[in-house]
């Protein structure tokens, strides 16, 4: 023990351990720090995006809920709330009426999110949680204007009255659905007996709302699916908000992505240093034996060398990687309502697997293969090391990043799709690289003399310099993937979440409003989407086949859906199958495609519909996506003009109200009273907010993974400084000049960089394609423009960062550098 | 005692083997002290190499004190390098990132031998370089350096010292120094000294001279214990 300290202790004033020892620190640092901010910041976001919901797990029946699962729940940790929604009328004193959806809730409500209110219709805002008191309402704006009352009135529903005592202007759990909507009304649940409107048969949904530890939550809605009945609905934010819940799984994918990368890019940094650390180890290692040190024993100093650099490796990494999640979600703080852990031990334990599996799978096969170094290299410094298990360090290497790339991402496409990014790098890298340097062969026979000193130095270290050509495309490959990933995701959040981009909601619009509303709008130089029709129907069965009222589990059932029709397909709809009628078809319906599944539909086959009394039938001819994440109408079943436009319908559209020219909204609903206005101003901020602070994430991480991504370049470059710090050495003794030797030095590095960027950006490209298509479902799109841009930098860095690690070559006197090497 | 015999290496090259030893015997009594000495490419340092157990024989036999290294495996011969064998390099062979002091430690610490710092220290006092324990191989000149590895060489007390060219890479003036201290400490501790050179001047200090050619070796003095033979 005392000579491995003490081994230790020299090699790592020697700056011998230095390398190694950072690569694993940066290991650790990066898959802690990223794991546990990504961790952090995905428990903090998903809590966030739970305000959407209200609560993270809601139940929804027709029928009253039973209260065992609230206590239930609340035995089991979790805060409740209840929710009763019903349409009813209410009355002002001066006898108008409004038919308006009622919302009754506990004073725990909302569990996750707030309430925005104000004192008057559309004033100053301010968030609140909790029920109105007791025999107060507080009234939706434009219910002021249809009843005609003022904060201080009284309104009724049914047998009690209320004060008015302020007006809601958004709920956390509005954003979803247009069913039953009416203007809101929301009271505390403890009235609603006294209202005696809720009697048996009544049409009234309850839910309860249950939050608490995510650990928990999940417990608890596995114990409840177990209990639920037909016609009971658990809902999560995946199936309340699907857009937020997309944007959060493509920004988890994105940061296990990074994180998974850095962990690749540590290992290859850990491997690199290691066979540094061993190549420079072997005259040592010669010496100890000659004096008499057997190969266990010198297998026992360098397992125990290796073992003690690994925990120091650990405990710095760790420190680094809590600060690293401390400074990160402090600048988080402001715009995360829940305040994350840092120390939670999960992304502490992952760090330290990754290190262990980096020093035994990257470190241990180079620094083993030092007991087998002849003693004899004492007399002969040319022998060479047995080096005949390399292939079988590549596998144990390869195997190794996948297992830790799966075990962190826990994602199987992910994992395959880069391994095999990274596998095919390296074998047309080595095809490449070798036929590269073969054909320079010839073009160096014919350059002047600069150029044909700096070929045939990479063509004398050919195998190496793949290797380095491998490592450096590698590298710049992940960073470049990253890169346009990221672009690619922020992009797509900013495109579908334009600040113009519509906020508010119209229904319920009389046919004979639609022009008055349009010019109006039209007037306010609002930008609105266009006005279309649109009716409640219903699926009854498909192919003469009925469908159940109830379903067991998710099966297809009969459901209400908006209808509309439309001549053209949708802007923002594409179709996945089957075609768009022409001008004379009529009988056909076009379904969205997940709707479809859920009802067990195909194209071609025959639906039974129900409008009002009215029976229909129509054919499915073609199936459509939907873009859930733009603030734009969305229908599920889409119908010829001429199908429809017998039946009695509404209007509807959504437009973009700056916040400026919000009491227009007061004109509008008082020239068109029975219109319903839903405001997402609100939540749209919200989900940009949430969005903003994903994309400021997946930025931080990307630096981070630059940094790993750095880090190898270093280490790639250091692993053949010795062997060309040597030969400059030389040259320099026979008396070649420093500006000779540093050209000569340039053009080596600045072609393995040109290579290394080729290959990058075929690979990066390649790679970004397979993710964008498979594992992000995103549009694929060349990038052609930065192409040059990645050779240039590739060129550049490689060659300052080869210049920098031979600078001594010129700086230091050839014989010092010859003596220590 | 170091007897050989019948001794060959032969290595494969690209077509065929190349002998670089053969038919080899020799035996070298307890302190004596003897000089191999032969053109660059001679099979000496081979023979060395050989000698002290750093490499295989292709055929024939090297006995240590009625020990075969031929039946022992690396780590026999590492075992038995550790206790018998000292070593002394043209090139110094001094470890860069240790200081003097550290360099000398280190086979007494591969020993575990309890005060290998300051028998460390006393050694490198003998060489003169008391002034010089922490400082590293580069901040001292190639007769220091040399100094240094035979303190190291000293200071485990081998009963056999193997070195190879020791003066070789140093000037003359230095290398008559250094082989002064040489003979003087191995005279004092009645180690066996096995020396391959090709400086004639230093073989003539020792009290028997071989000479190799193309392989094969030849005792010069013809003096009673000559039983080298060719063959």
């Amino acid at each position: 023990m005392g000579l491995l300290l003490r081994m230790l202790l020299r090699d790592w004033r020697g700056g011998e351990l230095s390398i190694l020892l950072l690569a694993l620190v940066l290991a650790v640092t990066m898959v802690s720090g990223i794991s546990g901010f990504a961790n952090a910041l995905k428990d903090a976001l998903r809590q966030e995006s739970h305000s959407f919901l209200a609560a993270d797990l809601a139940i929804r029946d027709a029928r009253p809920l039973p209260s065992e699962w609230t206590e239930l729940a609340q035995e089991r940790g979790l805060n409740t709330a209840e929710i009763l929604t019903f349409s009813s009328m209410t009355f002002s004193s001066d006898g108008a009426m409004v038919l308006s959806s009622v919302k009754a809730v506990s004073d725990a409500y909302p569990l996750r999110g707030f309430l925005r209110l104000s004192n008057s219709p559309f004033g100053e805002l301010r968030e609140a949680v909790g029920a109105p008191e007791r025999g107060t309402v507080w009234l939706e704006p434009r219910l002021f204007a249809l009843l005609a009352v003022e904060v201080g009135d009284l309104v009724e529903i049914g047998q009690a009255s209320f004060t008015v005592a302020g007006a809601v202007r958004s709920e956390p759990d509005r954003a979803g659905g247009f069913l039953g909507v009416g203007p809101r009304v929301m009271l505390n649940a403890d009235d609603i007996p006294a209202t005696g409107v809720v009697q048996p048969g009544s049409r009234v949904s309850y839910r309860q709302l249950y939050a608490g530890d995510s650990a928990l939550v999940a417990e608890f809605a596995d114990e409840l699916n177990t209990l639920l009945l037909p016609g009971q609905e658990l809902q999560s934010v995946e199936t309340s908000q699907p857009s937020v819940a997309q944007a959060l799984e493509r920004a988890e994918r994105f940061l296990l992505l990074a994180g998974s990368l850095a962990v690749v890019l540590a290992s290859i940094a850990v491997a690199l240093a290691s066979r540094r650390y061993a190549q420079r180890h072997q005259k040592h290692v010669a010496l100890l034996k000659s004096l008499g040190s057997s190969s266990s024993r010198v297998r026992t100093l360098y397992a125990g060398s290796l073992a003690l650099t690994w925990a120091a490796g650990l405990l710095l990494g760790w420190l680094a990687a809590w600060g690293l999640q401390s400074l990160a979600l402090e600048a988080f703080a402001e715009q995360l309502t829940v305040k994350p852990s840092i120390l939670a031990p999960r992304p502490y334990l992952v760090g330290a697997v990754t290190a262990l599996v980096c020093v035994t799978c990257f470190a241990w096969p180079s620094l083993s293969r030092l007991a087998t170094v002849s003693p004899l290299r004492v007399l002969r410094a040319d022998l060479p090391v047995h080096a005949g298990r390399e292939g079988r360090d590549y596998l144990i290497a390869v195997a190794a990043i996948g297992l830790l790339m799966f075990w962190y991402s826990a994602d199987f496409e992910l994992t395959s799709v880069v391994l095999a990014g990274l596998l095919s790098i390296a074998l047309v890298g080595g095809v490449v690289a070798y036929l590269l340097l073969r054909g320079g062969r010839e073009a160096g026979t014919q350059a002047g003399s600069i150029w044909r000193l700096a070929l045939a130095s990479l063509l004398r270290h050919g195998v190496g310099n793949a290797l380095q050509l491998v490592v450096f495309a590698v590298a710049i490959m992940l960073l470049l993937l990253l890169a346009l990933l990221r672009t690619s995701l922020l992009d797509g959040w900013q495109e579908q979440l334009p600040d113009d981009a519509p906020n508010h909601f119209i229904l319920n619009l009389a046919p004979d409003e639609v022009e008055d509303v349009a010019a109006l709008l039209d007037e306010a130089s609002i930008r609105r989407e266009s006005l279309y029709p649109m009716l409640r129907g219903r699926v009854v069965a498909v192919n003469d086949e009925p469908l159940p009222f109830e379903a067991e589990q998710d099966g297809p059932r009969q459901r209400e859906a908006n209808f509309t029709w439309s001549n053209e397909l949708p802007p923002g709809n594409e179709l996945v199958e089957g075609r768009w009628w022409g001008p004379a078809e009529t009988d056909f319906v076009s379904i969205e495609a997940e709707f479809a599944e859920n009802m067990g539909v195909k194209v071609g086959d025959q639906l039974q519909l129900r409008i009002g009394a009215a029976q229909l039938e129509a054919e499915v001819l073609s199936l459509r996506e939907l873009d859930w994440e733009s603030f734009k109408p969305n229908f599920f079943m889409v119908f010829p003009e001429d199908f429809l436009s017998d039946y009695p319908t509404t209007y509807m559209t959504s437009f973009y109200l700056p916040p400026d020219q919000k009491p227009l909204l007061n004109s509008l609903l008082k020239q068109h009273p029975t219109a319903t206005v839903i405001e997402v101003d609100a939540i749209m901020e919200q989900l940009r907010s949430t969005l903003s602070q994903v994309s400021n994430a997946i930025e931080l991480v990307l630096l981070l993974v630059l940094g790993a991504g750095a880090l190898v370049l270093v280490a790639g470059v250091q692993s053949t400084t010795d062997i060309r710090m040597r030969e400059s050495a030389l040259l320099r003794a026979l008396g070649a000049r420093r500006n000779h030797l540093l050209g000569s030095v340039a053009i080596e590095f600045a072609a393995l960089g040109a290579m290394a960027g080729l290959l990058a950006v075929v690979a990066g490209e390649s790679a970004f394609w397979a993710l964008q298509s498979f594992a992000f479902e995103l549009e694929y799109q060349p990038t052609p423009a930065l192409w040059p841009l990645v050779l240039l930098t590739a060129v550049g860095l490689i060659t300052a960062l080869g210049l920098w690690s031979c600078r001594r070559v010129v700086s230091v006197e050839p014989i010092r550098v010859l003596r220590e090497l | 005692m170091i007897s050989v015999s019948n001794l060959a290496k032969r290595v494969p090259i690209a077509d065929g083997e190349l002998t670089i030893l053969k038919g080899i015997n020799l035996e070298i009594k307890s302190s004596e002290t003897v000089a191999i000495v032969g053109a660059s490419g001679s099979g000496k340092s081979t023979l060395l190499g050989l000698l002290a157990g750093l490499d295989n024989a292709s055929e024939g036999a090297v006995e240590i004190d009625g020990t075969n290294l031929q039946a022992l495996d690396e780590d026999g011969r590492a075992a038995l390098r550790a206790e018998k064998v000292g070593f002394i390099f043209q090139s110094f062979q001094l470890l860069p990132a240790l200081t003097a002091l550290e360099n000398v430690m280190l086979p007494l610490e591969l020993k575990n031998i309890s005060d290998a710092g300051s028998r460390a220290e006393e050694f490198l006092s003998r060489v003169g370089l008391e002034q010089r324990l922490t400082h590293y191989p580069r901040q001292l000149s190639g007769g220091e350096q040399q100094r240094v590895a035979i303190a190291r060489a000293f200071a485990g007390q081998p009963s056999i010292l193997f070195a190879d060219e020791p003066t070789g890479n140093l000037d003359s003036k230095t290398g008559e120094r250094i082989a002064d201290l040489l003979f003087e400490l191995n005279r004092e501790q009645g180690t066996t000294l096995v020396l391959v050179t090709h400086d004639g001047a230093l073989a003539q200090r020792c009290q028997r001279r071989f000479e190799m050619e193309a392989g094969l070796l030849e005792e010069h003095n013809s003096t009673a214990h000559a039983v080298a033979q060719i063959g």
